[in-house]
C-alpha cells in the first residue's frame, strides 16, 4: 500500500466515529420523521400533512407568530449584546466592572425560574405594575401571556452568551489597529464602521444563527407566558404530539423547524468553510 | 424544596434498582409460587409479593403507603410492593412495559397492578391487556356503582375520583353561583373575573369546556363515544366563544391547573373551576386565602375517577384480588376520603354516616364523563375556534 494510500486510509478511519454518530443521532432520526411526515391518515405517501401546515389558519399563524418571534428576538439580542459588548471593550471603570461580573448570571438560573420570576415581575400585578402604580400609572400593558413577554424572555437567556461571544470577537480585534487609524485622523464612528464592525462581522453572524436556532425551539419560556394562540412552533407541536396524538402532523411541524434552522446553519456553515479555505491558502 | 427533590429522586432510582435486582431474585419464588397454586394443597404457606405500579403527585403516593399496611396487617400471606413512578415521567412507559411483555410473551411483565387515568383503561381496552373483573372474586365490588363500572367493561375499579368545583373568593363573591347559567351570567356581568386553564393542559379547564359543550344535548350523551356527535358541539362552542370576551385577559387560558390557582391567589381573578383536592391541599398550606371557598353547580362539572387495572397476564391475580377488594371497603375508602379530599371510588350510600354527611351538596351534581377518544377531539377544536378565535 502506498504511503498516500495508507494516510487516507488513516484519515478515514477517524472521521469514521463522528460521522457514524451524526449519522446515528442525527441523519437517520431526521430521515425517520420526514418519512412520518409523509404519511397520510391511511397510511400511503403523500404531502398532505404539509399541506395542512400551510392552509389551516391556525397553524399558518402559529409559523408567522413564531417568525415574527424569532426575527425580533434575534436583532433585539445582537443589537444590545454588541452595544455592551462594545462598551465593555472600549471603556474602563466601576460600570464596566460591575457589567462584566453579572452579566453571566442569567446563564446559571435554570429557565423554568426564570420565566416564573418573569411572570412574578411583569405580570398584571406583580412588581413591575405594582411599582409603577405608586408613580401613579393607573393602567400597565399586558407583557405576560402576550408576544412582549416572550421577547423579554428570549433576551433574558440569549444576551449573555451572545455577548461573550462578541466580547471575545471584540478583544481580538488589535488595540494597534485602532490607535493607527486614531493617528492618520479617523474618527469615532468612522473606527468602528470601517475597522470594527468588519472584523467581528462573522462572529457577529455566528450568534446570530445561534440565537435564531434558539429562539425558533424554545419551549419552556412560550409555553408558560406565550400566548393560547397563536403559539410558537415548539408549543404547537408539543399540543400536537402529547395532546392531539397526531405523530404525522407533529413530524411536519419539526420538519419544517429544521429546515428553517438549516437554512440559517447554512449562512453558519459557508462562512466556517470559508475561514478554513482562507487558512489553507 | 430542590433538596427533598434529590432525595426523592435517589429513592426512586434506589427502588428501580431494588426492584431490578429484586426481579432477578424474583423468578424462583415466581415459580414457586405458581407451582403452589397449580397444586392448592398447602393454603396460604407462603407469601405472594406482588408488584403496584402507581403514579401521581406526592399525595397519591402518601395515600398508598398508609394503604398498603393496613391490608398487610390484615392478610399475612399477601405482600404489596409499591412502585412509585413520579407524575409525568412514568405513567406512559409502564403502560408500554405491559404492552410490551403481552406482545413479546412474558407475561406481565412483573407488573401485576396498575393506577392510571381513563385513558389507560381504553387503551388496554383495545390492546385487550387488562383482566376483566368480577363480583365473585372481588365482592366488595358490589359498593361500587354498576354504571361505572359499565362504563369500563369491568376492566378497571374506580377507586377514588376527584371533581372540579368552582373555587372563589369569598370576599368578592357574596352570592356564588349555583347554576351553569348563572355561573355564565356571572361571567359576563364580571368581565375579566373569571379565568379557566387551556383544557388541554389540566382538566379543570377541560371540565369547564366539557360541561358547556355538552350543556345543548341529552343527559346520556356524556357516555357516548361516538365521534358522530361531535356535530352538536356547535352550539357549545359558539357558547365559549361568546365567553372568551369575559373571561381574565378578554381571552387569555393560563397553562396547567396551577395557572388559574395562581391568578386566584395573587387577586386577578375572583372564580375559577379547580380541582376540589388541589384547592383544599392549597388552602391547608396557605398558598390560597383562607377566603377561598368552594361551590359545586347543578348540573355539575366533571369529575374523574382514578382507576386500578390488573394485567391480564398477571400470575399473581389471586393476592391482587385480594388487596382490590380492599380497596374497594369502605374502611379503605375512608382513608382515601380523608388524605385525599377526594370522592369515594364507592357509592356513597356504603360509607359510613359521617363522611356521607360531609359530602352534602357537593356530591349531587358531580357528573362522570365517558367520552373515551373525544376528549382529544374537543381540545383541537378549542384550541382552533376558541383559542384563535
Amino acid at each position: 500500500m502506498s504511503k498516500q494510500a495508507r494516510r487516507g486510509l488513516l484519515g478515514i478511519s477517524l472521521v469514521l466515529p463522528s460521522f457514524l454518530i451524526l449519522v446515528l443521532i442525527v441523519v437517520l432520526p431526521i430521515l425517520g420523521s420526514l418519512k412520518e411526515s409523509l404519511t397520510n391518515h391511511s397510511g400511503g405517501y403523500d404531502l398532505s400533512n404539509y399541506k395542512y401546515l400551510f392552509t389551516d389558519k391556525l397553524m399558518r399563524s402559529n409559523i408567522i407568530f413564531t417568525l415574527e418571534v424569532t426575527i425580533a428576538s434575534t436583532l433585539l439580542v445582537l443589537v444590545i449584546s454588541y452595544v455592551l459588548a462594545v462598551y465593555m471593550r472600549f471603556n474602563q471603570g466601576m460600570a464596566v466592572n460591575w457589567i462584566r461580573r453579572m452579566y453571566m448570571i442569567p446563564i446559571f438560573i435554570p429557565s423554568v425560574i426564570a420565566t416564573y420570576g418573569l411572570i412574578q415581575l411583569l405580570g398584571n400585578r406583580g412588581w413591575a405594575a405594582r411599582i409603577l402604580y405608586h408613580f401613579g400609572s393607573e393602567s400597565f400593558p399586558r407583557i405576560i401571556f402576550d408576544m412582549k413577554g416572550i421577547i423579554i424572555a428570549n433576551l433574558w437567556f440569549n444576551i449573555p452568551f451572545t455577548t461573550m461571544l462578541l466580547g471575545s470577537a471584540l478583544s481580538a480585534v488589535p488595540n494597534s489597529v485602532i490607535e493607527s487609524a486614531k493617528d492618520v485622523g479617523a474618527g469615532k464612528l468612522r473606527i468602528f464602521f470601517k475597522l470594527i464592525l468588519p472584523l467581528t462581522f462573522k462572529t457577529l453572524l455566528v450568534a446570530s444563527t445561534f440565537v435564531f436556532m434558539g429562539v425558533i425551539g424554545s419551549f419552556t419560556a412560550p409555553f408558560l407566558i406565550g400566548p393560547n394562540a397563536p403559539q410558537m412552533l415548539g408549543v404547537s407541536m408539543e399540543q400536537i404530539f402529547g395532546v392531539f396524538q397526531d405523530r404525522q402532523l407533529a413530524a411536519a411541524t419539526a420538519f419544517f423547524t429544521f429546515l428553517m434552522c438549516s437554512f440559517v446553519g447554512y449562512f453558519y456553515i459557508r462562512s466556517m468553510i470559508k475561514e478554513e479555505g482562507m487558512r489553507s491558502s | 424544596m430542590s433538596n427533598k427533590k434529590t432525595a426523592f429522586t435517589l429513592l426512586t432510582s434506589l427502588v428501580l434498582v431494588g426492584s431490578l435486582l429484586a426481579g432477578c431474585g424474583d423468578k424462583n419464588s415466581n415459580d414457586s409460587a405458581a407451582a403452589g397454586n397449580g397444586a392448592t394443597a398447602e393454603p396460604a404457606a407462603k407469601t405472594t409479593e406482588f408488584s403496584f405500579y402507581y403514579t401521581g403527585s406526592q399525595n397519591v403516593d402518601d395515600l398508598w403507603k398508609t394503604l398498603i399496611p393496613m391490608f398487610e396487617a390484615k392478610n399475612p400471606d399477601v405482600k404489596v410492593k409499591p412502585v412509585y413512578v413520579a407524575s409525568g415521567t412514568g405513567a406512559q412507559p409502564t403502560y408500554d412495559r405491559i404492552l410490551a411483555a403481552k406482545q413479546a410473551n412474558k407475561g406481565s411483565g412483573d407488573i401485576d397492578l396498575y393506577e392510571d387515568g381513563i385513558d389507560s383503561v381504553n387503551k388496554g381496552k383495545n390492546d385487550d391487556i387488562w383482566d376483566t373483573l368480577s363480583e365473585s372474586s372481588i365482592p366488595n365490588l358490589k359498593n361500587v356503582d354498576e354504571n361505572t363500572l359499565k362504563d369500563v367493561s369491568n376492566l378497571a375499579i374506580p377507586y377514588r375520583a376527584s371533581a372540579v368545583l368552582l373555587a372563589y373568593n369569598s370576599d368578592k363573591v357574596k352570592d356564588a353561583p349555583k347554576t351553569l347559567d348563572e355561573l355564565y351570567d356571572w361571567i359576563r356581568k364580571n368581565p375579566e373575573k373569571f379565568a379557566y386553564n387551556d383544557p388541554s393542559t389540566g382538566g379543570a379547564g377541560s371540565s369547564f369546556v366539557t360541561t358547556a359543550l355538552y350543556k345543548f344535548l341529552p343527559e346520556e350523551a356524556i357516555h357516548n363515544s361516538d365521534p358522530s356527535i361531535m356535530s352538536q358541539w356547535g352550539q357549545g362552542i359558539d357558547l365559549l366563544k361568546d365567553l372568551g370576551k369575559y373571561v381574565y385577559g378578554k381571552g387569555i387560558y393560563p397553562k396547567k391547573n396551577q395557572g388559574t390557582l395562581d391568578l386566584l391567589a395573587s387577586g386577578e381573578v375572583d372564580m375559577i373551576p379547580a380541582w376540589s383536592d388541589m384547592v383544599l391541599d392549597q388552602i391547608s398550606k396557605g398558598q390560597l386565602p383562607a377566603t377561598t371557598k368552594m361551590q359545586q353547580i347543578t348540573p355539575g362539572f366533571n369529575g374523574g375517577p382514578t382507576y386500578l387495572m390488573v394485567p391480564k397476564l398477571s400470575e399473581k391475580k389471586d393476592a391482587v384480588y385480594k388487596f382490590l377488594d380492599f380497596v374497594v371497603s369502605p374502611e379503605a375508602q375512608t382513608e382515601i376520603v380523608n388524605k385525599m379530599h377526594g370522592f369515594p371510588g364507592i357509592k356513597l350510600s356504603n360509607m359510613p354516616q359521617e363522611i356521607q354527611d360531609s359530602f352534602k351538596g357537593a356530591s349531587e351534581g358531580y357528573r362522570t364523563f365517558n367520552l373515551g377518544d373525544l376528549g382529544k377531539e374537543i381540545n383541537k377544536k378549542w384550541q382552533s375556534e376558541v383559542a384563535a378565535q
